[in-house]
């Protein structure tokens, strides 16, 4: 496994408060990296960093090997898209004319467009699936239509890896599984390293190839979901008691949250609830039928 | 998509045409300009004259009219220029010079040159550096967060509030006769003007062409939040402080040769850009439009109380006031 994006001895903070202190990671290429950990952990600080949104303190962040500060910003975005949290629309903005700012990086004022230029924002729009909006406002469109017209737009950057800093918030359910999916394919079908914040556990596991835990600004373990999530990593990192069974769709781990003293008198499963609470052991739970055939499941 | 030789531009006919009507509207401006006022010229004569076929107008048209004229489509056009770039950097389509002070900066070094007697060939060039002071304490204090566009706006506020009541005190302790000039020059008038003004502000333009032509490009990123631009590979601030410090230059200007005329520089960007329909006010076409705005509020000026010249910035005042009240209404109900 080579490492696409790196970091050393990464030391990063904001007015009087040091947030990462000294991290040294690795993010395989061609993978689809996810992070996790509770709020304020560092996570989004990590992302960010990564992706030059932020300069660190000490240390630096290598894409390729070369250090990322040292290379011209137009020749990074050539490589490493990102798509920050919460971007803002331009009032009025079409789909396509927002996806074709992510040709910027091979354009300059004597060269505005060229064909190359159109067939990426063609190819990025068939991609995330918004051909069909492409004369659309951007505003107009529901969340998970405008989160896929922003990935759409770091697709038309045509990069080798993709930064996402928790591209599934504020959408519902459907719409997070169909932007995960796209990822998924992203990666399966292009090979293109991914790198994603994301909330939900469980959709961690499932999606990603490779899963990184943090808390405290540090990582907590990093590696494949089926390796490293169990219940103790999860009291660990999240101070949460859970029990973590097989997914009955795809066979990866499933986080359970332990009935609390509050759910248990709701419920009346206190018993059950008790005894399986920090459990790591999972052959306790009904066996379950594999992962469907073609199902987006983390990379083995 | 326009190709001339490597030069490869998104090509879209609706700026266009509008460029054009407006270019034509500016000519037929110009003219109507020209014509009106005593002596009467009718248009044919003012065309005859003005191509050179040598008519008995020829003084009045081409020695008295013209320079005030093409002083107010030149100033006009460095408003339009001028409100463009300070709005898009602002994030705000009510911000305008006066706004972020540097009106104020060059009132307030006119004032006090008009008021303490210096020679009068004085008064442009210390309402040029007024102007660029204000801008400067503006930049330092908004630009140690990278000049976002809310801490700009406040700083600009705050600036221009500052030399306005400096303003003031200079006003009440100087000579009455003086005070009535100062007070002509803050609200801005063409009259007794011409060439000289309007080569120093062309020039000017013609000096910033080559930034402006970048400008026009950089612009259409300005509209995106700093991430999704450091993202695809720019540098939102230093784009910023580009695009700030060029609408201050031409501003700064075009204040100090014609005084501070409100609104054109606040109205010209945003009808133009709801003119060619687009997420960012058009450089060009702005432009056009400010000097079409200018040369039709002189025109008011010069004519609507005759013999008495009212200050052009009258006009555009009287012009601006109702547009803003246009924007409120349009943003209501926009909303509900």
């Amino acid at each position: 496994m080579t490492a696409l994006l790196s970091t050393r001895d990464l030391v990063v903070g904001y007015e009087g408060r040091t947030v990462l202190d000294g991290l040294d990671l690795d993010l395989p290429a061609d993978t689809f990296t996810v992070i996790v950990g509770p709020n304020a952990c560092g996570k989004s600080t990590l992302l960010r960093t990564m992706a030059r949104l932020l300069t660190p303190r000490r240390g630096a962040v290598l894409l390729d090997g070369a250090a990322i500060r040292d290379l011209p910003t137009r020749d990074v975005a050539r490589r490493l898209g990102v798509l920050p949290q919460s971007p803002l629309v331009p009032e009025g903005i079409t789909v396509a004319d927002l996806v074709g700012r992510g040709r910027q990086p091979y354009q300059r004022w004597w060269r505005q467009w060229s064909a190359e230029d159109g067939r990426a924002v063609e190819e990025a729009m068939r991609l995330a699936d918004v051909g069909a909006l492409a004369d659309r406002a951007v505003d107009t469109l529901s969340g998970g239509q405008r989160q896929r017209v922003w990935i759409a737009m770091t697709l038309a950057q045509d990069t080798d890896a993709l930064l996402l800093d928790e591209p599934t918030t504020f959408l519902d359910l459907a719409h997070q599984v169909e932007v995960l999916d796209l990822l998924h394919r992203l990666r399966a079908e292009r090979g293109r390293t991914v790198v994603a914040v994301l909330h939900d556990l469980n959709q961690a596991a499932r999606y990603a190839g490779h899963l990184i835990a943090m808390r405290d600004g540090a990582v907590v373990a990093a590696g494949k979901p089926r390796e490293i999530l169990t219940a103790d990593l999860v009291r660990d990192v999240f101070g949460l008691d859970c029990v973590v069974v097989p997914c009955p769709v795809s066979g990866a781990p499933l986080v359970v949250p332990a009935l609390t003293q509050t759910g248990s008198t709701q419920t009346g499963s206190t018993q059950a609830g008790r005894t399986q609470t920090g459990s790591t052991q999972t052959s306790a739970v009904p066996a379950v039928t594999p992962a469907p055939a073609g199902a987006p499941v983390g990379d083995a | 998509m326009l190709r001339l030789g490597a030069v490869v531009v998104p090509f879209r006919w609706r700026p266009v045409v509008v460029a054009l009507v407006l270019f034509v509207l500016l000519c037929l401006a110009v003219v109507i300009s020209l014509s009106l006022g005593t002596p009467y010229v009718a248009p044919v004569d003012v065309v005859r004259s003005l191509s050179g076929a040598g008519t008995p107008y020829d003084l009045v048209v081409r020695d008295l009219r013209l320079p005030r004229a093409v002083l107010a489509a030149v100033a006009g056009a460095a408003f339009g220029v001028a409100g463009t770039l300070i709005q898009s950097v602002a994030r705000n389509p009510l911000a305008s010079p006066d706004v972020i002070g540097v009106t104020q900066g060059a009132g307030l070094a006119a004032t006090i040159a008009l008021t303490s007697g210096a020679a009068a060939v004085l008064v442009a060039p210390a309402a040029l550096l007024g102007g660029l002071a204000a801008a400067v304490v503006v930049f330092a204090l908004g630009a140690r967060h990278g000049l976002a566009a809310q801490r700009f706006v406040l700083a600009g506020v705050a600036v221009a509030f500052a030399f306005r009541a400096l303003i003031e005190v200079v006003m009440l302790t100087a000579d009455p006769i003086d005070g009535l000039r100062a007070q002509i020059w803050l609200i801005g008038t063409l009259a007794g003007k011409g060439w000289s003004e309007a080569a120093w502000i062309a020039g000017t333009l013609a000096v910033l062409l080559p930034v402006l032509l970048w400008a026009g490009w950089a612009l259409r990123s300005s509209t995106l939040d700093d991430d999704t631009a450091r993202g695809i590979g720019l540098r939102p601030v230093a784009r910023r402080i580009g695009l700030a410090g060029t609408g201050v230059l031409a501003a700064a200007m075009v204040t100090a040769q014609v005084g501070a005329v409100d609104f054109v520089a606040l109205v010209a960007p945003q009808v133009a850009r709801r003119l060619v329909r687009a997420e960012r006010p058009p450089l060009l076409c702005a432009a056009l439009l400010g000097a079409l705005l200018l040369v039709l509020a002189d025109l008011g000026a010069r004519r609507l109380l005759a013999p008495t010249q009212l200050p052009a910035g009258v006009l555009t005042a009287a012009i601006g006031g109702p547009y803003l009240i246009f924007v409120l209404l349009r943003t209501r109900g926009r909303r509900s």
